[in-house]
């Protein structure tokens, strides 16, 4: 479960303060298929940061699990994200110049205990994605769509609670997209957390619940379309 | 596997990725690696060839010649000097203690040798029996000259292995009859191989004669070129260097505050003298080191730098999925530890390369030296740690929310 409580962020650009996050109160169950909505500027991708312990809130409390995150030293934030959460990002971010399996082995190297079975996890998490035959291709031998299957591959590598995703789809085209979703709503149902930040309504009606941002405060609460379905 | 080991091997195939990278800053490091070695050699060559021409010459052998080089204080070797006799001997001897033997020497160059036909120049020695013991100047064959050749000035003499060569050939030259400026002399023995000296002069190119034959048969010189004296105990050799100054400054009557009319050899003006030769090279060598380690780690700072800016989302990405500040740090660091001790190994290979070509080239006396080796690998781990912790650092405390900001 995560439990956001009067979460407020500022950014200051010279001597100018930017509230970007206004006061933001969220409760997402364990299984929960999410999105977060609005345009551009109106810090849903700083939430996502907030969420996946990667930015500090200027104010209010995040809870992961009944851990009370702030309470956390970096180290111990550091662990948290490589055990609970799973990033996947609009750019990718694989690691150029390294194959799709070393790619998806990377969060197994700031494990406490790497698992003597990595190699044959890495490949799995690349077949649940459909990549199974492109296990030593390297990252530019792929198309954008294979390279954010490769992400997401890398994000269940360590089996994560929570699923964050960044504009997933942005880069990709309608068909890539689509198996993206795919892949996601596939994850929803194995029990999984998702976590999407978006800003088209395609993608987000994939998800349970429809979180609109506007100027830094939840402006809509809204139940997605296949809770409607 | 241990985590830091992944991170090793995580830093080994990120600078695989980037061999350009990796390879200029290499070459700064193996310059300076190369330099560094090629001092440590030629410093370990000059000290050995130092102390092997003090252990042939003896660690406890004192040389005293007349006249003072004006300029460096060392001996000038002058003929017109003439300010020691064999007198001179006898008081060191007698007022000196820690001595263990004494031999005043006469010596001319390019005297003429004659055997049958065969005719050679050669330089002659004028000597006491205790020179051989002194100088390590043994016969290898027959014998050495007696005390009963000194006091009758007996016509015998030993020759060097370059004028048996010149005048016998392979034959055998003891009991030969020879003249020496057209006195004839009986070969009594062979003196032992010497080899070139220091000074480039062949050391088996003399003969050697009892002192009183020599300036009663051959040249009527009073003064000696040389007295060759050997201490006992090497300890004491400074006390017993000043002892034999102030000894003949009485006995040659030099007022106090006037120079000596003499001058004193030890084994340290041998070690000073061969080492002056080297030191040149080993200055140059130690400048051109400092300044390529340094610029080394300028550009490996510098390289480093411009990769944590090209990498930083590849630095958001590992601190999201997990990576503490500290797998960063370590990350970079052993970047730099493996591109630097790259750059140490081909430096050694380079150094080692550079120390030989020296050596065949006789610029300078060379050895090669495990002390070199260890030295190189420090100096390249010790320039990665220093130059390459500031980027490190700088990659560890990105933001990863910056890094990954679009």
């Amino acid at each position: 479960m995560i439990k956001i409580k009067d979460i407020e962020k500022t950014y200051t650009k010279g001597s100018v303060p930017t509230e970007v996050l206004r006061g933001i109160n969220l409760l997402i169950q364990r299984g929960e298929y999410v999105a977060i909505m609005g345009t551009s500027g109106t810090g849903k991708s700083t939430l996502m940061n907030i969420i996946g312990c990667l930015d500090k809130p200027t104010k209010g409390h995040l809870e992961l699990d009944d851990v009370d995150v702030y309470k956390l030293n970096d180290d111990a934030l550091s662990s948290l994200r490589n055990k609970k959460i799973g990033f996947v990002f609009q750019q990718f971010f694989l690691l150029e110049r390294t194959t799709a399996l070393d790619n998806v082995l990377l969060p197994l190297i700031y494990t406490d205990k790497y698992p003597a079975d990595a190699n044959h996890r890495a490949k799995k998490a690349l077949a649940s994605v459909g990549l199974e035959d492109r296990t030593e291709y390297y990252a530019n031998e792929l198309s954008g769509g294979q390279l954010q299957r490769v992400a997401i591959a890398r994000a269940l590598i360590n089996d994560p609670d929570v699923i964050l995703a960044d504009e997933p789809t942005g880069n990709l085209d309608s068909r890539s997209t689509s198996e993206i979703l795919e892949i996601f709503n596939r994850l929803h149902k194995e029990g999984r957390t998702i976590i999407v930040v978006t800003h088209d309504q395609a993608v987000a009606k994939h998800a349970q619940r429809i979180l609109e941002l506007k100027d830094g405060r939840i402006a809509e609460n809204d139940t997605g379309s296949k809770s409607k379905n | 596997m241990i985590k830091i080991v992944r991170i090793a091997r995580e830093s080994f195939r990120m600078v695989k990725g980037n061999r350009l990278r990796a390879f200029i800053m290499m070459l700064g490091v193996a310059v300076g690696v190369a330099s560094l070695t090629m001092i440590i050699s030629v410093s370990r060559g000059a000290y050995e060839e130092v102390m092997d021409i003090v252990n042939r010459q003896g660690p406890d052998l004192l040389q005293v010649r007349p006249g003072t080089d004006r300029h460096t204080g060392l001996p000038s070797g002058s003929r017109e000097v003439v300010s020691l006799i064999e007198e001179d001997a006898d008081v060191i001897l007698q007022h000196v203690g820690n001595i263990a033997a004494v031999s005043p020497v006469k010596d001319r160059k390019e005297i003429e040798v004659k055997y049958g036909d065969k005719f050679t120049l050669s330089r002659i020695f004028g000597i006491t029996p205790v020179w051989a013991q002194i100088r390590n100047f043994g016969p290898s064959k027959g014998e050495f000259i007696s005390e009963e050749d000194l006091t009758f000035a007996a016509r015998v003499c030993l020759i060097g292995q370059t004028v048996k060569k010149n005048l016998f050939g392979e034959a055998d030259p003891v009991g030969q009859s020879i003249r020496i400026k057209d006195v004839p002399f009986t070969v009594k023995g062979e003196l032992n191989w010497k080899g070139i000296s220091s000074a480039g002069r062949d050391r088996d190119d003399r003969i050697v004669v009892p002192i009183t034959t020599y300036t009663r048969r051959l040249f009527r010189d009073i003064h000696l070129t040389q007295i060759v004296i050997t201490v006992k105990d090497t300890d004491e050799i400074d006390a017993t260097i000043e002892d034999v100054r102030n000894v003949l400054r009485e006995h040659h009557n030099i007022a106090p505050g006037e120079p000596d009319d003499f001058a004193m050899r030890t084994p340290q003006d041998l070690i000073d003298l061969a080492y002056g030769a080297s030191r040149a090279l080993i200055n140059l060598l130690t400048g051109i080191a400092a300044v390529s380690l340094l610029v080394a780690g300028i550009v490996i700072t510098n390289i480093m730098l411009a990769s944590v800016s090209a990498r930083r989302s590849e630095i958001g990405i590992r601190r999201a999925l997990g990576a503490r500040k500290n797998d960063i740090l370590h990350q970079f660091v052993m970047e730099c530890l493996i591109i630097s001790f790259m750059g140490g190994l081909l430096g050694i290979a380079l150094g080692f390369g550079g120390s030989i070509m020296l050596s065949s080239m006789d610029v300078s006396a060379s050895k090669i030296t495990p002390l070199a080796l260890v030295a190189a690998i420090a100096s390249c781990i010790l320039i990665a740690l220093i130059f390459g912790l500031y980027p490190a650092k700088k990659a560890a405390n990105q933001n990863p929310v910056d890094t990954l900001r679009a």
